[in-house]
């Protein structure tokens, strides 16, 4: 991993200073804002088992959806076309050091962006502080959600950083990630609503399942409960995807 | 550079490099090397696979067979140490549009394992010998005509100083000051680096290059010093000239010296004839032609022996089927 931290730091600038960073940004905190926003009126309207807070969160997936390909899409597409990762590979740095900077410094730029999004809830309590629920002022919640994203958003940047690699074309990269990404948060829940029960050829299927339940997940980090199997399963899942990575960037000719 | 390393015998060899795509070979078993400190052309015609051979020399492509090191390093098998000593500017000089020129040479610096306390004095040093500190060095690369983004792609192949710098076409699309720059700045890098030079433009190369390597369809044709494959591609002398005899009476006047001359017609003007006479290689009358011919009555208002330049050498090598490649 020679030279990752000088990569590190050249990719986090080019993010900083990138359109597109502050493009996803944008959209991110308007997605966010607008969902926090019809929450907070929903739970005003009627009382619910859920917070506001916690109301948001489960729509993560809109962002995962929508803003994360935008943030992967150009990482390694945009720089093949340019021929500039090719010139990058002509130096001492290894793949290996490409990929895990760009890797990290997108995850970092996504915990950033949900980062920016507890201040809607913090802005919220500070303005109408915590009437009649004591609940509304509990930022476990919100932390427990935001272990989720940051958990599960390595797997997530690996599966968009791969899809990058493996073209040319940004606007194929995010679709492709689109679609990886969302048949790995609707697999659980499809996988959990088949009728797995009644057939039996299908019973190899209740383990897997189980596993891949993304929201269930979620709950389980904003209630506090820390399970192994979910972080197990992320962390394998990113460095898979980040060691197929790797392959596709040496194997470029 | 590390000064202290022992030094090799030859800071590129390529060994019977192969390089196919399914049934197309785009190289076939080129050998040739490039001794240190030495300048040498890469030529060939479009698709000859100069550009295959130069990404293979860098790693950034691997070989079907066959062996590349760079400064007694395996390319393939140590590939991270042999960019090491090997800087290498692509045919289309890829560079990012969004940083400055300053900032870019500073990063490469960086990762091309430039002693960090070195990093600014180089940049400056390469900036300043690449006429960039001037008019360029705040600049975004996206604004850069293509002349000053070629400097930087040379700048940034001499930042770490390696031992061997490998440039495509590195004046393509430029205009003759440009390239009288660029031309100057390899040339000073004679004796310091081992250089490799592709360029369409062989008058360029005859300028700067000690030796030439010369390859067609993906097979080696020619490599040597431009005089001595003069001597083996262009074994003939011939003059030029132009007079009022016709072409029997000085077909006659020569043979008298020359029994093995030949003599072909030019377009002719103005009443002149013109001609080319061909004698072997070696034939005396070379000295005694012209003498001979004013002695013969012959009116000559011209006479002057032709120079072959590397382009009739390259046409001369190029139109040699590879099996009759000369491999020295």
């Amino acid at each position: 991993m020679r030279h990752f931290r000088t990569l590190l730091a050249h990719e986090l600038r080019s993010a900083a200073l990138s359109w597109n960073t502050w493009a996803a940004g944008g959209l991110f905190l308007a997605l966010m804002g607008g969902i926090h926003f019809f929450a907070l009126i929903e739970a005003s309207r009627a009382p619910s088992d859920r917070t506001p807070v916690e109301s948001t969160l489960w729509f993560f997936w809109l962002p995962l959806l929508c803003v994360l390909p935008l943030l992967t899409m150009r990482t390694f597409a945009e720089e093949r076309r340019s021929g500039t990762l090719a010139a990058l590979l002509t130096t001492p740095a290894s793949a290996t050091a490409v990929v895990w900077a760009k890797f990290l410094s997108t995850w970092i730029v996504w915990v950033v962006f949900w980062l920016l999004f507890t201040l809607f809830p913090f802005f919220t309590v500070q303005r109408l502080g915590t009437p009649g629920d004591a609940r509304l002022g509990d930022p476990s919640i919100l932390w427990g959600g935001l272990c989720f994203i940051a958990v599960s958003g390595l797997l997530h940047v690996a599966i968009g950083i791969l899809c990058s690699c493996v073209t040319r074309s940004s606007a194929l990269a995010a679709l492709l990630a689109f679609i990886c990404l969302l048949a790995m948060t609707a697999a659980g829940g499809a996988m959990e609503s088949l009728p797995i029960e009644s057939w039996e050829w299908l019973g190899w299927l209740r383990e897997p399942a189980a596993h891949l339940r993304t929201f269930g997940h979620l709950q389980d980090f904003a209630a506090g409960i820390l399970d192994s199997r979910p972080i197990v399963l992320y962390g394998t899942g990113t460095l898979l995807c980040l060691g197929l990575a790797v392959l596709s960037v040496e194997g470029q000719e | 550079m590390n000064e202290a390393a022992p030094l090799p015998e030859a800071a590129v060899v390529a060994e019977k490099l192969t390089k196919r795509y399914g049934s197309l070979t785009a190289v076939e078993d080129l050998s040739f090397s490039v001794a240190p400190g030495e300048i040498v052309g890469f030529l060939g015609p479009n698709g000859a696979g100069k550009s295959t051979t130069m990404r293979i020399l860098s790693g950034t492509m691997s070989g079907t067979s066959g062996r590349a090191t760079i400064w007694g390093v395996s390319v393939a098998l140590n590939p991270a140490g042999a960019k090491r000593h090997l800087a290498y500017m692509p045919e289309n000089n890829p560079l990012p549009e969004d940083m400055r020129v300053e900032e870019y040479l500073t990063l490469r610096a960086r990762l091309k394992d430039v002693d960090p306390s070195r990093v600014s004095e180089r940049v400056r040093k390469v900036m300043d010998d690449c006429d960039l500190t001037r008019r360029a060095s705040g600049r975004l690369i996206g604004q850069l005509s293509k002349g000053f983004r070629q400097r930087v792609g040379i700048a940034d192949a001499l930042l770490a100083e390696p031992r061997v710098v490998i440039l495509d076409e590195p004046t393509i699309g430029l205009d003759p000051h440009q390239i009288l720059g660029i031309r100057d700045l390899i040339r000073s890098l004679r004796g310091k680096m081992a250089v490799l030079i592709s360029s369409h433009i062989l008058h360029e190369v005859e300028q700067v290059c000690d030796k030439v390597v010369i390859i067609n369809r993906g097979r080696l044709v020619a490599q040597g010093r431009t005089e001595d494959l003069r001597r083996e591609l262009l074994p003939e002398i011939s003059f030029t000239l132009v007079t009022r005899a016709d072409e029997g009476t000085l077909l006659a006047a020569c043979r008298k010296i020359e029994p093995a001359v030949f003599v072909t017609a030019l377009p002719s003007a103005d009443g002149w004839n013109s001609f080319r006479i061909s004698l072997p290689t070696g034939s005396p009358a070379r000295e005694t032609l012209a003498g001979a011919l004013i002695t013969a009555g012959i009116s000559l208002r011209e006479i002057a022996e032709d120079r072959f330049g590397l382009e009739d050498i390259f046409l001369a090598a190029t139109r040699r089927t590879p099996g009759d490649s000369r491999r020295s």
